[in-house]
């Protein structure tokens, strides 16, 4: 994951793109760019209109309002993996004739894009019998095997289980990367953008909310509405002015700490416990490890980050859930 | 069971010693059956994949039209075709009724609905996102349609299945445009027809026996075909 802004070639543009579903507006006057080198993750929750704004932004569905310039050509793998009743290799093959690769040709990119991205080994079994996550495998390959200037991905890990879906993202990261190409993948999972993305854009109730590298958004998030959906889910009163927003590993327990909280609710997860702490200006979150506190243990706890909002941006505590953003 | 014994007895050797009139009829019902089921697939399979691909107005009529003919009785199919090829008819200069040409168009109009149908609904329940994908990389019309067949091959090969036996079989429109004239324009089933009824049931039972061998080939040798995973191989332009 690169820190550093891509300072490519502009591929995409697109300026006040609008999508309507009849009468209903699903995006809402997005503005973004997309540059040659850089990989960039368009994240939101369900429904947000992350797949119609890709849609839209790929010139499969026709928006109701603004415009795109794209230079290149755009390959864009669509969420569902569904493959002809065709070997792997076929497969991809087929990709290529619909892009318009002189036959001769095919073969040897089809095979290069399957070794690109793991599923070489595949090349000569049926789709019929590939699993989900050889499917997804595939259904990659073929989008990249094409090397468009503009590849867009919708949701590439969707339904997989995390090993799989780890050894995927792994795999398909090295094949992603190219300096003349721009990359937009769609994800669902905070985790998948972080393993991916150069830059992140967030997308809620269609409106594009946040625009960042990970890091920046993860450390400053400009609103709150977008730090809840970053995971920052504890919030304190901070002042009489002021709101702290905090993830789990900013809440540190520590014997020396300044705060006193009561353990009010405590999940086994993988690497502990996660601890809901009560105090009196609010409610944090922190994962423990064994031996965690128990349920209505006194802890002493301390905060290193977080984010700080105008309590007036975050409204009454109780209400956090309701965020606007 | 005894009357049936004695009218195989006599059947039998009519079919054994290769009786011309028995042969030249085997021989134009398979033409018809042929030919019928021929321009059927030529003429469904483009109409079918509009459905299933097309956006038209009257798409959604045109499927409900093709559906509604899979249970039009032949007789009325065969009546109408009459009136339009009759002498007076719109289409009367053609001069078709009681010629071998009419028992071609009547078996063809039966057939055709069966490919349309089932080549639509075949190719309507495709996964989605595999012409969709294709689309998306850009495909045209003819590897989009080359694509649908392919994937969609058994649903199609089905209605290739259902039109052929419908042209070996099927008498109704055969007897009313055709006339089954003896010796002349009768298929093996308007054969049968008219051997029953001046009571020559040695030869209905000759013709019944050749019919249901005739079917059980032609449609048999298809439905392999079909069965075996890649079936037909339907390619306009392969891309491997």
């Amino acid at each position: 994951m690169s820190t550093e802004p891509s300072t490519g070639q502009v591929l995409l543009q697109a300026q006040g793109l609008s999508v309507r579903h009849g009468a209903r507006a699903v995006v809402h006057e997005v503005s973004l760019e997309l540059r040659a080198g850089e990989i960039v993750a368009l994240l939101g929750p369900n429904g947000a209109g992350k797949s119609s704004l890709l849609d839209a932004l790929a010139g499969a569905l026709e928006p109701a309002g603004g415009r795109v310039e794209r230079r290149g050509r755009i390959s864009l793998a669509l969420q569902a993996p569904d493959l002809a009743r065709r070997t792997v290799l076929a497969n991809v093959v087929l990709g290529l004739a619909w892009w318009g690769v002189p036959r001769p040709q095919r073969r040897e990119r089809a095979t290069a894009a399957l070794r690109a991205i793991g599923a070489d080994h595949l090349a000569g079994r049926a789709a019929t019998t590939l699993s989900g996550g050889e499917r997804r495998r595939v259904h990659l390959a073929r989008a990249i095997a094409v090397d468009p200037d503009i590849l867009m991905l919708d949701e590439p890990f969707a339904g997989l289980d995390a090993e799989v879906r780890a050894s995927l993202l792994e795999d398909v990261l090295s094949a992603l990367r190219s300096d003349d190409r721009a990359t937009l993948v769609v994800v669902h999972d905070r985790a998948e953008a972080w393993a991916l993305a150069d830059r992140l854009l967030i997308l809620i109730d269609g409106r594009l909310v946040a625009d960042g590298t990970p890091r920046e958004l993860l450390e400053r998030p400009p609103s709150p509405g977008v730090a809840r959906f970053l995971g920052y889910d504890g919030c304190i009163r901070d002042g009489q002015t002021h709101t702290l927003l905090t993830r789990p590993p900013h809440v540190i327990l520590d014997p020396a700490g300044r705060h006193e909280a009561t353990v009010t609710r405590a999940t086994p997860t993988e690497d502990g416990f996660r601890l809901e702490l009560t105090v009196p200006t609010g409610r944090l979150y922190t994962v423990a490890p064994l031996p965690a506190p128990v349920v209505g243990d006194t802890v002493r706890w301390r905060v290193e980050g977080g984010a700080r909002f105008p309590a007036a941006q975050t409204g009454p505590l109780d209400e956090f859930a309701m965020l606007r953003t | 069971m005894h009357e049936l014994w004695e009218l195989l007895r006599d059947a039998v050797p009519m079919i054994t010693h290769g009786n011309p009139h028995l042969m030249s009829i085997v021989w134009f019902t398979v033409q018809v059956a042929a030919i019928a089921t021929g321009l059927a697939t030529v003429i469904g399979l483009p109409i079918g994949l509009a459905i299933a691909l097309g956006h038209f107005r009257g798409r959604r009529t045109l499927q409900i039209l093709a559906n509604a003919s899979l249970g039009l009785p032949p007789v009325l199919v065969g009546l109408f075709l009459f009136f339009v090829f009759a002498g007076q008819g719109p289409l009367g200069s053609l001069r078709l009724p009681v010629t071998r040409r009419a028992v071609f168009v009547a078996q063809t109009v039966l057939a055709l609905p069966y490919v349309v149908a089932f080549t639509a609904a075949a190719i309507q329940g495709l996964p989605p996102g595999l012409l969709a994908q294709a689309r998306a990389l850009g495909a045209g019309r003819v590897q989009l349609a080359a694509l649908a067949l392919r994937e969609a091959r058994i649903g199609v090969l089905a209605g290739i299945i259902a039109a052929l036996g419908t042209a070996l079989s099927e008498v109704g429109a055969v007897v009313i445009v055709g006339g089954n004239v003896y010796g002349y324009d009768q298929t093996l089933a308007s054969a049968a027809l008219y051997e029953a009824n001046a009571a020559h049931y040695a030869d209905t039972v000759a013709i019944g026996l050749v019919l249901a061998g005739l079917i059980l080939v032609l449609m048999g040798g298809v439905s392999l075909l079909q069965q075996q995973g890649g079936g037909i191989r339907m390619r306009f332009r392969s891309a491997a």
